[in-house]
């Protein structure tokens, strides 16, 4: 695997950009792309962010100084997308986050791309009450398994604030599956 | 024979560090009744072809800041050509309607002069008056020599300075 930094450095110059762009896509897409597929949870929409994360990556590749990891600098970018599309989605459609979340749980259930049962549905449900850190958290460290180190450096908090919000999270999500 | 005991496997930087935190979180996931797969699918093929999709996109989308740079020298060309003939066009209407003196009949003005009082005094018509161009005959409606010569002697007797008339000096000789 490439190393990070040469990755980088071929990133911005012209002369190897393009080759480069293409070992960067094919390294993240499906990392970032489980990663927007949590939050908007809709294929065409998680498919929509993805694209605008790649050609933000892209075009703004030369204000990267290198204080963070290539990889969670993506990752940061890929939450901003996803977080603000939902927002302009929501302002367009005049409603609140509640009702916001309602509508995108209503359409998982007839998403073709949706493949999970009733335990699952229910756990889709369960993490749209929690707030927004929370499920960032969850997902990325039950689903993604990424390390309490890459997540703060993705949300930029302190790791001891990450292990509390995870474990509230799992409690949360355990009594809500206990329910009914 | 002696045995080399020097342990040649490595491990990643830290993997003992945080052994024990990620080995409860496993048994923690393992225990726990949330469902290990969250049923997210994708259509198939789309890895594969999402690499074709955003390179077209990226493609796309430079020609589009290239492009946009010598639109706009032109827009700034026909922005300031408009300027230009607009301000010329209402600099030629404006120099039209900007009326002259000579744009006033002169019927008008002796209309004007009849019946507006305005209560010059004689020295301000000397002022105003261009007597290069003037003769006294001009002023006086004298039509022979003697009348002239009377003039002249009632003006030595009754003016004490000459300069007073603001005449030149060669209009009385």
């Amino acid at each position: 695997m490439i190393a990070e930094e040469t990755l980088v450095h071929e990133l911005k110059d012209k002369e190897t950009q393009a080759k480069a762009f293409e070992v960067l896509v094919n390294t993240y897409k499906e990392r970032l792309y489980w990663h927007i597929r949590r939050i908007v949870l809709k294929h065409d929409d998680a498919d929509d962010v993805l694209q605008n994360t790649f050609i933000k990556v892209y075009k703004s590749i030369e204000k990267f100084k290198g204080e963070s990891k290539l990889y969670s600098w993506m990752y940061r970018i890929a939450t901003n997308e996803s977080l603000t599309f939902l927002k302009q989605k929501q302002k367009k459609a005049g409603i609140s986050n509640q009702e916001m979340q309602e509508h995108l749980l209503s359409r998982l259930e007839s998403d073709v791309y949706f493949d999970g049962d009733e335990i699952q549905l229910k756990l889709q449900r369960a993490l749209a009450t929690l707030p927004e850190k929370q499920k960032l958290v969850f997902n990325m460290k039950y689903f993604q398994e990424m390390k309490y180190d890459d997540i703060a450096e993705v949300l930029e908090t302190s790791v001891g604030g990450l292990k509390a919000s995870y474990h509230l999270a799992v409690k949360k999500i355990e009594t809500y599956l206990r329910a009914d | 024979m002696k045995k080399n005991h020097k342990n040649k496997f490595k491990t990643p930087e830290g993997y003992f560090d945080n052994f024990n935190e990620r080995l409860i979180d496993k048994i923690i996931k393992e225990d726990s009744l949330i469902p290990k797969g969250d049923g997210f699918a994708v259509p198939k093929d789309y890895f594969e072809s999402f690499n074709t999709k955003i390179s077209n996109k990226v493609n796309q989308e430079q020609p589009r800041v290239i492009h946009l740079k010598p639109y706009k020298k032109y827009y700034y060309a026909a922005a300031s050509i408009a300027a230009i003939l607009l301000f010329s066009f209402w600099f030629s209407q404006y120099n039209q309607t900007q009326l002259g003196f000579d744009d006033l009949a002169s019927a008008e003005l002796d209309a004007y002069f009849e019946k507006t009082d305005l209560d010059f005094s004689s020295y301000e018509l000397a002022e105003v008056i261009n007597l290069d161009e003037v003769s006294i005959l001009d002023i006086t409606e004298i039509d022979n020599i003697q009348e002239s010569k009377m003039i002249l002697e009632y003006l030595d007797d009754n003016i004490d300075e000459i300069e007073d008339l603001n005449l030149d000096y060669d209009e009385f000789e």
